[in-house]
C-alpha cells in the first residue's frame, strides 16, 4: 500500500487541522484533536448562529478558562491569613510585575461571568431550549438543571473570592451576605457559624472561603461544565438543531439511514436518533473545524481581549483592611446579591414593636422559591415540543414575559441597589453626589 | 478530490476574528507600557544625573535602581517610598526640591529609616508606588500623608505640626517629647486645665466625660457634624470642639477654656494620637510605658488630705475646687475657689447652700448625680465643713486687713 508510513489522523499539510481539505480531513481534525473532541464533525449552521444563542455559554466558558488561568498566579501571591492577606493583595496590586492587570482580569471576569451565566440562563429560558425535541433520550431538562446548579456555583465562586483581599469592601460584603444566611427559620445561626467557621468573621472564615474559592467550587464547577457540555451532545446539540430537523428539508435530498449512537455500553439503551437528513444535508450544515471552532476563537478570544483591556484601564478596587469595628457607610452586599439586600430592606417593616424580618422574606424565602421554580420549570412548561429551540414562540408567550417581568425586577431592584443606595441606605440618583463622608484628618 | 462541505462564515468570521487578533496585540502592548509608565523610573533616572553632576558617575553608579522598600518587620509595614525618596540618606541636597530632597538629619539618628521606616512617623501609603495613591487623600484611604499642605489646609501655624500626632502614638506617655512642640503644649494644657477632673486619659480621672485614652480611634462617622462648618473631619471637629464646646454639643457641660486657636489646634492633635497602634516594645526603648502621678504631685495630694481640708481632697470636690483658707489647693482649679462658697452660692444662686446641696442645678447636678454621689448626711457634712471654711476664710481676711495697716 501507498500509504504505509503515514499513522492514521496524520496528514501531509501541516495545518490541516485548522483549515482541512475534505470532510474526512475536517472530521479527522475533531476526533484526533483532545481539544476538540467533545465537538461533534459537523455542525448545524443555526446553532452556529449569533443571533440565536448570541454564545453567550461560550463567553461563560472563556471567562471560567481566562479566571482559572490568572488566578493561578494570584493562588502564588495571595496569603489567606488575617495578617497577611491584605497587604499580600497591596503587593500584587503595586509591586508584583502585572500584578494589577492579573488581578483586575481575574475581577473583571469573574463579575462578567456572573452576568454572561445569568444571561445565558435567560437567553435558555427565552428559547425554551430547556425542552426535549424530536430525538430519542433527550435529557434537555436536566441539563437546564446542571445549568442552574452552575448559576448558584458561580456566584457562590464569586462571593468567596470576595472576602480574600481582606479589605472592608470583602469584610462587610461578606458579612452582610452571611447575615442573610441566618435569616434561614431554625437552622439559620447555625448555616452561617458553618459558613463561616465559627460567630465573627475572622480566619477560620478567610481560610474557608481561600479553600472554597480555590478547591472545592473550581473543582464542582469543572465537573458540572463537562457534564453539561456532554450532555449538549447527547441531547444532539442546541435546541436548535432538533428544530431544523423538525422542519421540511431546505433542499431536496436523499432521505439517509437513520444512526444511532451507543456509548461504549456507559449510558443504557440507545443514544439520541438524529435524523441524518438533516445532519448530512450540506446546505444545512458546516463542518465543525473550522466554522465552528473559529467562531469559538473569536469569542474567546474576543472575551479575553475585551477583559484585557478592560484591565489595563480600570483597577480593582482595595479598600482599608477589614475592620469589625468601623462599617462602611453604606454597606453593600455583592453587586448581585444587591437585589436580594434591597429587597431585605424593602421588606424590613416595623410596625409598631412587631417588626417583619426582611432578612427571611428577602434573604431566603424568595430566592428559595425563585431557585426552586426555575429548577423544575421544565416539568411546568406544558407549551409544545416545537416551540423549543425558537426565540419568543407564541405558544411560550404568557411564561416569557413573565420571566421577563422576573429579570427586569432583578435587574432594576440591582441597578437601584447599586448605583441608587448611599450612605444610611438612603435613595440617590446615580448623578447626584452623596453627601459628603467624614475623614479622619 | 474528497467531498467538502461548503464553509459559508469563512470571509466574515476570519475578518472578525483578525480584528480579535488586532486586540489582543494592542492589549498586550498596553499592559505592558501601564508596567512600564511609573513615576519611579522618572524620579530614579534625574536622581542619578543629579548626583552625577554633583559627586561624579562613580558615585552615581552605586545608586540602587529599581523598586526600592524599607521592610519594617515589627510594624509589617513594607514602605516603598524611597523607591522615590532617593535622597533620603544622602547628604548634600538638603536644599533640592522633593523627591531629591536630604532628610533632616538628627531625626534620623534616633530614628533610623531602616528600622522605622517613613509612613510610621509620616503616614500616607507606603505600599503604593506612584504619588498620587503614596500621598492621597486616596479613597478608602484614611492614612493621609500629614504633609505640610494638609497642615495648611486647618491654617496651622507649624505646617508641619501634624507629624507630632505619630510621634505621640509611641511617646505618649512622655511628659515632654524633644521637637514636638504642638504635643508638648496640649500636654501642659491637660495637666493645666485639668481635663482628668472629668475624663480618663491614660487610665485615670473622672467620669463625667467620656475616656479618652484611645479617643483617637473613634471612626469619623461618630462625630456628629451638624453644627460644624468647614471640613468634615474628626480632626476639625476636635479643634471646633475644644474652642467651643456647647457650639458643637448644646447639652455638654464642658466648659469653655478660652483656648487660642493654636491651643485648640495642638489638643487637637494630641488627643487624635491617643490610639490603640501597636507599638513594638524595641521601639519604646526608654521612653516611659505608663502616666502615672509624679511624686511631688502624690505628695501634695497626700499632705492636703491629712490637712483641714482633708475631706474635701477624700471626696473629690478638690479636683476642681480650691479650698484656699483650708490650705487645699486644686491642681485644675476649673471651679470657684470654696472657701466663700456660703456667700458666693447665695449671690449666683439665689440660694442657700444647704438647698442648693440638696438639689444642685448647672454642672454641679452632673458632678453630684455622677461622680461624687454624697448622701444626705454627707451633704450636711459638706455644708457644715464649708461654713468652717468660710469662717476660716474670714478670719484670715481680717487678719490680713489688720496687718496690712500695720505694714503701712
Amino acid at each position: 500500500m501507498e500509504t504505509t508510513g503515514t499513522a492514521p489522523g496524520v496528514h501531509p499539510k501541516p495545518l490541516w487541522s485548522v483549515a482541512p481539505d475534505s470532510d474526512r480531513q475536517a472530521g479527522d481534525a475533531v476526533v484526533s484533536n483532545f481539544v476538540l473532541h467533545w465537538f461533534p464533525a459537523k455542525a448545524l449552521k443555526d446553532s452556529l448562529a449569533w443571533r440565536y444563542s448570541l454564545w453567550l455559554g461560550t463567553i461563560s466558558a472563556a471567562l471560567l478558562l481566562l479566571l482559572t488561568v490568572s488566578g493561578l498566579p494570584l493562588l502564588f501571591l495571595h496569603v489567606p491569613s488575617v495578617e497577611r492577606a491584605y497587604g499580600s493583595v497591596k503587593d500584587i496590586e503595586y509591586v508584583v510585575t502585572f500584578g494589577y492587570w492579573i488581578r483586575s482580569v481575574h475581577r473583571f471576569a469573574a463579575h462578567f461571568m456572573v452576568a454572561a451565566v445569568f444571561l445565558h440562563l435567560v437567553r435558555v429560558f427565552l428559547t425554551g431550549a430547556y425542552k426535549n425535541g424530536t430525538g430519542r433520550g433527550q435529557h434537555r431538562e436536566w441539563n437546564w438543571v446542571i445549568g442552574v446548579a452552575m448559576l448558584l456555583v458561580t456566584l457562590f465562586l464569586s462571593f468567596t473570592g470576595y472576602l480574600l483581599p481582606w479589605d472592608q469592601l470583602a469584610y462587610w460584603a461578606v458579612t452582610v451576605g452571611t447575615n442573610i444566611a441566618s435569616a434561614v427559620p431554625l437552622a439559620g445561626p447555625k448555616i452561617r457559624e458553618l459558613l463561616i467557621g465559627g460567630r465573627t468573621i475572622d480566619q477560620p472564615t478567610l481560610i474557608r472561603f481561600s479553600v472554597m474559592h480555590v478547591v472545592l467550587l473550581p473543582g464542582l464547577l469543572g465537573g458540572l461544565f463537562a457534564y453539561h457540555m456532554w450532555r449538549i451532545r447527547k441531547d444532539g446539540g442546541l435546541a436548535t438543531a432538533d428544530r431544523a430537523a423538525a422542519l421540511p428539508a431546505r433542499a431536496e435530498v436523499p432521505a439517509g439511514k437513520t444512526k444511532t449512537y451507543t456509548l461504549l455500553g456507559i449510558a443504557r439503551g440507545t443514544g439520541p436518533t438524529i435524523r441524518a437528513s438533516s445532519v448530512e444535508a450540506p446546505d444545512t450544515t458546516v463542518n465543525s473545524v473550522p466554522d465552528l471552532t473559529r467562531r469559538a476563537a473569536i469569542v474567546t478570544l474576543g472575551t479575553m481581549a475585551f477583559i484585557s483591556i478592560l484591565s489595563v484601564f480600570v483597577h480593582s478596587p482595595l479598600e482599608e483592611p477589614a475592620n469589625a469595628l468601623v462599617t462602611p457607610n453604606p454597606a453593600k452586599a455583592p453587586w448581585y446579591f444587591l437585589w436580594l439586600q434591597e429587597i431585605v430592606t424593602d421588606t424590613t417593616i416595623k410596625i409598631g414593636s412587631f417588626t417583619v424580618n426582611g432578612a427571611f422574606i428577602g434573604g431566603v424565602v424568595l430566592p428559595g422559591l425563585l431557585v426552586v421554580l426555575m429548577a423544575a420549570w421544565p416539568w411546568l412548561d406544558r407549551s409544545p415540543a416545537a416551540a423549543a429551540g425558537r426565540w419568543f414562540p407564541q405558544s411560550r408567550r404568557t411564561q416569557n414575559l413573565v420571566f421577563l417581568l422576573i429579570v427586569l425586577a432583578v435587574l432594576v431592584l440591582t441597578f437601584v441597589g447599586t448605583f441608587c443606595r448611599g450612605p444610611y441606605w438612603g435613595l440617590y440618583w446615580p448623578w447626584q453626589a452623596w453627601p459628603e463622608l467624614p475623614t479622619r484628618i | 478530490m474528497e467531498k467538502r462541505t461548503p464553509a459559508p462564515f469563512r470571509k466574515r468570521d476570519r475578518a472578525i476574528l483578525a480584528v480579535v487578533g488586532v486586540a489582543l496585540i494592542v492589549s498586550t502592548f498596553l499592559f505592558l507600557y501601564s508596567y512600564i509608565a511609573h513615576d519611579w523610573r522618572y524620579y530614579q533616572g534625574e536622581f542619578r544625573n543629579r548626583v552625577a553632576q554633583k559627586f561624579g558617575e562613580e558615585k552615581a553608579a552605586t545608586v540602587p535602581s529599581g523598586l526600592q522598600q524599607i521592610w519594617v518587620p515589627e510594624l509589617r509595614h513594607a514602605d516603598r517610598c524611597v523607591s522615590c525618596h532617593q535622597a533620603v540618606s544622602w547628604k548634600g541636597f538638603e536644599a533640592a526640591e522633593e523627591p531629591f530632597r536630604t532628610h533632616p538629619q538628627e531625626i534620623l539618628r534616633t530614628h533610623p529609616a531602616e528600622r522605622y521606616g517613613c509612613t510610621a512617623c509620616h503616614g500616607g501609603q507606603g505600599y503604593a508606588i506612584d504619588a498620587a495613591e503614596a500621598h492621597g487623600p486616596v479613597a478608602f484611604w484614611e492614612e493621609p500623608l500629614l504633609s505640610k499642605s494638609l497642615g495648611e489646609s486647618y491654617s496651622l501655624a507649624d505646617k508641619g505640626a501634624l507629624l507630632q500626632m505619630t510621634c505621640n502614638v509611641c511617646h505618649r506617655y512622655d511628659r515632654e517629647t524633644k521637637g514636638a512642640d504642638a504635643v508638648n503644649l496640649a500636654k501642659n494644657l491637660v495637666r493645666d486645665k485639668g481635663c482628668r477632673a472629668c475624663h480618663v486619659v491614660n487610665g485615670r480621672g473622672g467620669s463625667i466625660g467620656p475616656d479618652l485614652t484611645y479617643v483617637g480611634e473613634k471612626a469619623p462617622e461618630q462625630y456628629d457634624y451638624s453644627r460644624l462648618s468647614g471640613q468634615k473631619t474628626s480632626f476639625a471637629w476636635h479643634v471646633a470642639h475644644l474652642k467651643e464646646p456647647r457650639a458643637l454639643v448644646p447639652e455638654t457641660v464642658m466648659p469653655n477654656f478660652n483656648l487660642t486657636t493654636r491651643e485648640a489646634q495642638s489638643l487637637a492633635m494630641l488627643v487624635m494620637s491617643w490610639r490603640r497602634s501597636p507599638v513594638p516594645a524595641s521601639f519604646l526603648a526608654g521612653a516611659p510605658r505608663t502616666d502615672p502621678q509624679t511624686p511631688e504631685e502624690k505628695e501634695a495630694e497626700r499632705r492636703m488630705a491629712t490637712g483641714p481640708g482633708g475631706w474635701f481632697v477624700k471626696t473629690g470636690c478638690f479636683v476642681c475646687h480650691s479650698i484656699s483658707a483650708l490650705g487645699v489647693k486644686s491642681p485644675a482649679q476649673i471651679g470657684p475657689d470654696l472657701s466663700i462658697a456660703v456667700e458666693d452660692v447665695q449671690s449666683r444662686f439665689g440660694r442657700t447652700i444647704d438647698d442648693f446641696l440638696r438639689a444642685p442645678t448647672g454642672t454641679m447636678s452632673v458632678v453630684l448625680s455622677r461622680q461624687i454621689i454624697l448622701t444626705p448626711e454627707e451633704k450636711a457634712i459638706a455644708v457644715q465643713k464649708l461654713r468652717e471654711a468660710f469662717a476660716e476664710h474670714q478670719k484670715q481676711k481680717a487678719a490680713e486687713q489688720r496687718a496690712a495697716p500695720a505694714r503701712r
